[in-house]
């Protein structure tokens, strides 16, 4: 079971996601980004030892929690316009970004306040607490005020970067807390707080990570290399969003990774062929794609190697869907050549019947037991026995997928039963896209992954 | 027991004497031609006010509880049969009916009046009422002459009440907006349900019966365990019913496209040797419109493509055989299911299709008599052969007792007697008629029909549509019987 541990613990695909920003921050033209790091840093180490002074966010937390969350849209995030952004632009997103966020942590604080005493009281859980009140007092200072000019929107920047770090390691932390808190509190329980808390997060990072990524391709502060992703040097991106995602890419070199791991550790490589429409390209955001299809890749990948069935490539089959006779195409000014001439600001809301893609991974690695089945989508440690105590699964380490995925070596006849599928779910279901896993026991599995787009962007 | 005599649930045409196919459904196409008249002139639903029937009967047997019967008892009444337990078995048919039959007619009081005085309604719930009037008048069985007059009132009412199911999807589908969707669907679930549990009793009793009179049974005989199932379960060989079913598919795709349109290959592979016993029409029933809607798919997603290969891909068939289940996987490539039919997917609510459908449906009343013998309009606009129809003749229905290993001993000498009671029993099953229609004609309820069936026996079916691309089913059967736990589910379902 060590190699299957190895296997499931690489951790490069939650990195790109959960903390694009610590690798490359430092080249960052923000004016203090080293100050904030480490201020983050302090203030977190600080949090950690000591009962958090209750502040002004405890007033401000059931004012701001009683308003309701704004149900994100890919289209709100491409309202903005196509890069670069002009001031005018970036200040409108910015603005946006702010009315959204405080509202959102908020909620976060209340849906953790309302957790028992005894398991807020756990060192991990009461972290993750610290961190969003931290959070929620950085921004604060920027309620009632309209962000009106670069140097605001600078600073507020700054403010969003520092949040997105402070919340990288979030999973792994509440992960161990809940285990270590299994006895007080029922996985039920476990289960409806963290599907909650990491949907809304997957929310609240794209809005922050967005507003950064079309800081850096607006025209004021036009800066390739300081940007987490690479939408100044390609077109294709608004922010974090590729409008010509092409999912067959992300699967091969998905797969070519996972086939690697594979390698090492069974010292046999699976193959996959991709049919149906190889060429498709949609709008997305290429991180979660990324995720999803790695957890689903492993998953399909050792089950095919467990089985014997290496003979038996994974199929994985791409359908865009045909565009629908109700929708109509979104329409984008295309980038101007002189910067900032974006004609409006706002351009007209998507279509949220947009087509999508649905992407089939079918292998022949055995299926799923029917009694595995009904567990695949809960989080992995609440399904721990009293057995499992002396057993804690595996080493803790910052890596939330070694973390998350040894938990479900124990037996289990796939891979990554940890958080693995529950989370790419929340992606997958995060824009009206979805999961669904279908097994042939004794034969293999089909997984069909859902994604809306938003429809073309022209 | 002869083993051939199983299939008369199932078995739409039959071998006759001569060796030729022959139809069963012409006797049944002359009694039904009122109804056909009638749904000539009447296409549109006028309302129909209730007839006055006094409450109180009716209260007395909704006092009365259903008496599960489970899989094990089927079982056991046919493994050891007596004359005793033949009467007793009458009893509680004579029994059960009229009390099951009660509830549904209590379900459809309570229906809004607007709904229930829909003309498809009100025929449903005049048939009900009558069976229940007929069944509840039947005195104690005491002698094998009552009892052989009990089972000549239920092949009446299983005859009767063959048009009971499209009756009902058109009902429902008139209804559209006279009560909320998923209301209607629930009452359409529990009435199918407890019809399904009504006709295995009633069948089971007949065929208790039939085995009872057949010269070679000898009362209180053991029969043997290997061979014996049941007299409603049949041992269903999973690859051989889909080749069966698939060759009746294309033969009856082969008839409706005519002879220069490419069929799509049918694909069978996984654990080829999964059998299990199941009521073989249901079965038949299910995997039929499955590989129908895969069929016209492909079909008419290869004639529409540009630069179309000669042959349309294949649809492609998995079996995967567990310790409890078998799973039966149909994966096509014919373009998927557009989003805007998914939310009537399963419902047997069809929204804006609702009237194409109900046009379609007009033809169905004759189809659940004579399905065989249905004729397709030349100037029909979905029949894309302007060519005069011909029978519609479920192919290789002649190998059936071969293909499913049918063929005993004794069945060589018996058949020919047996012949004609197996006619009679084949127009019991109202479910070949419907699988055996045209693939471009649709009624909209294959998916939310055959999901009922499915549960019925704790099986379940589910679809995965990746639009613009295909489809893959997965109907998944419970092993009954091999399990006793399973029995208890069975029972509680039979309540219904």
């Amino acid at each position: 079971m060590s190699s299957t541990v190895r296997l499931i613990r690489f951790p490069t695909a939650l990195r790109a996601i959960a903390g694009p920003y610590s690798a490359r921050r430092a080249s960052s033209t923000l004016q203090n980004p080293k100050k904030d790091a480490s201020v983050a840093h302090h203030h977190r180490s600080q949090t950690h030892h000591h009962h958090v002074s209750y502040s002004e966010t405890d007033d401000a937390v059931p004012q701001l929690a009683s308003q309701p969350i704004h149900r994100l849209s890919l289209a709100d995030l491409v309202k903005h316009g196509r890069p670069p952004l002009s001031a005018e632009a970036l200040l409108s997103s910015a603005r946006f970004t702010l009315s959204l966020l405080p509202i959102r942590l908020a909620h976060r604080i209340q849906a953790l306040r309302n957790l028992p005493y005894i398991v807020v009281s756990n060192p991990n859980i009461r972290r993750i607490y610290n961190n969003y009140q931290h959070s929620l007092s950085t921004l604060l200072p920027w309620q009632g005020r309209t962000i009106s000019n670069l140097e605001d929107e600078i600073r507020f920047t700054e403010v969003l970067a520092e949040l997105v770090q402070t919340h990288t390691d979030t999973i792994p932390i509440l992960a161990k807390g809940f285990l270590e808190c299994r006895k007080y509190i029922s996985p039920a329980e476990v289960t409806r707080f963290l599907d909650q808390h990491l949907r809304a997060r997957i929310g609240t990072r794209l809005v922050a990570e967005q507003h950064i990524a079309l800081h850096y391709s607006s025209s004021p502060h036009f800066d390739p290399s300081s940007s987490p992703t690479p939408c100044p040097e390609n077109p294709g991106y608004i922010g974090v969003i590729d409008t010509a995602l092409r999912p067959a890419s992300t699967i091969d070199s998905c797969g070519s990774f996972v086939a690697d791991i594979c390698e090492l550790n069974y010292g046999v490589r699976p193959e996959w062929i991709i049919n149906g429409n190889p060429d498709t390209t949609f709008a997305f955001v290429p991180m979660h794609l990324e995720y999803i299809i790695t957890e689903l890749l492993k998953n399909a990948f050792r089950a095919t190697v467990e089985n014997g069935m290496n003979k038996s490539p994974v199929e994985i089959t791409i359908a865009p869907e045909p565009p629908s006779s109700i929708s109509t195409p979104v329409t984008l000014s295309p980038p101007s050549i002189s910067l900032g001439a974006f004609n409006r600001d706002h351009i007209q809301p998507l279509d949220d019947n947009a087509p999508g893609v649905t992407i089939r991974i079918r292998d022949r690695g055995g299926g799923i037991s029917a009694d595995v089945l009904p567990h695949i989508w809960s989080y992995s440690f609440t399904t721990f026995s009293e057995n499992d105590d002396d057993n804690p699964p595996g080493a803790w380490s910052d890596d939330a997928l070694s973390v998350i995925s040894a938990a479900s070596s124990g037996g289990s006849s796939i891979a990554g039963l940890g958080y693995g599928l529950p989370l790419s779910r929340a992606y997958a279901e995060y824009f009206g896209g979805g999961i669904a896993v279908q097994s042939l026991h004794g034969w293999g599995t089909d997984v069909y992954l859902r994604l809306k787009g938003v429809g073309r962007i022209e | 027991m002869p083993r051939l005599m199983l299939q008369h649930v199932t078995a739409a045409v039959r071998l006759s004497r001569a060796g030729e196919l022959r139809t069963w459904g012409a006797a049944a196409a002359r009694a039904q031609l009122p109804n056909r008249r009638q749904s000539h002139t009447s296409s549109q639903s006028h309302a129909h006010s209730p007839k006055w029937r006094p409450v109180s009967v009716l209260d007395e047997w909704v006092a009365k509880e259903a008496r599960p019967i489970s899989l094990r008892q089927l079982m056991v009444f046919g493994r050891s049969l007596t004359e005793s337990r033949l009467i007793s078995s009458a009893n509680y048919v004579r029994t059960e009916l009229p009390t099951r039959i009660a509830h549904r007619i209590r379900d459809m009081q309570k229906l809004p009046y607007v709904v229930v005085t829909n003309k498809h309604f009100n025929e449903v719930y005049d048939l009900y009422y009558t069976a229940f009037d007929t069944f509840r008048k039947v005195r104690e069985v005491k002698t094998l002459e009552d009892n052989d007059r009990l089972c000549a009132t239920i092949r009446t009412m299983l005859n009767a009440h063959l048009t009971v199911i499209p009756k009902l999807a058109m009902g429902i589908l008139e209804c559209n907006g006279l009560k909320d969707a998923a209301e209607l669907d629930k009452f359409m679930n529990t009435i199918l349900r407890s019809r399904i549990s009504r006709r295995v009793i009633a069948e089971q009793h007949l065929a208790l019966t039939e085995t009872f009179h057949a010269p070679w049974f000898s009362p209180g005989a053991k029969l043997s365990e290997t061979d014996f199932i049941g007299e409603v379960f049949l041992k269903c060989v999973a690859k051989d019913v889909v080749s069966h079913c698939g060759d009746a598919v294309l033969s009856i795709a082969r008839h409706a496209y005519g002879p220069d349109i490419p069929l799509p290959e049918i694909k069978i592979d996984g654990h080829l040797e999964a059998n299990f016993p199941y009521i073989l029409s249901h079965l038949e029933y299910i995997i039929g419109e499955l590989l129908r809607n895969s069929v016209q798919a492909v079909v008419e997603k290869h004639q529409k493509s540009k630069n179309k290969p000669p042959k349309p891909p294949p649809i492609e068939v998995t079996i995967c055989e567990s310790n409890q289940h078998v799973i039966i996987r149909i994966s096509d490539q014919g373009g998927g299911i557009p989003r805007e039919s998914m939310p009537y997917l399963w419902s047997f609510s069809k929204g804006p299709a609702s009237k194409e459908i109900l046009a379609n449906l007009e033809q169905v009343p004759k189809m659940a008599a004579t399905m065989q013998e249905l004729q397709i309009d030349n100037d029909d606009s979905n029949n894309k052969n302007n060519k005069p129809t011909k029978k519609m003749e479920p192919p290789h229905s002649h190998h059936l007792h071969q293909k499913y290993g049918h063929q005993s001993a004794q069945s060589i000498s018996q058949e020919r007697q047996q012949e004609k009671e197996q006619d009679d029993r084949a127009k019991y099953s109202s479910l070949a008629s419907l699988s055996s229609r045209p693939p471009n004609l649709r009624l909209g309820m294959g998916l939310p029909l055959s999901r009922v069936y499915a549960e019925y026996w704790a099986g379940t079916l589910a679809l995965h549509s990746l639009e613009g691309y295909g489809v893959d089913a997965f109907l998944q059967i419970s092993k009954l019987g091999n399990k006793n736990e399973q029995l208890t589910t069975r029972a509680t379902m039979d309540a219904v």
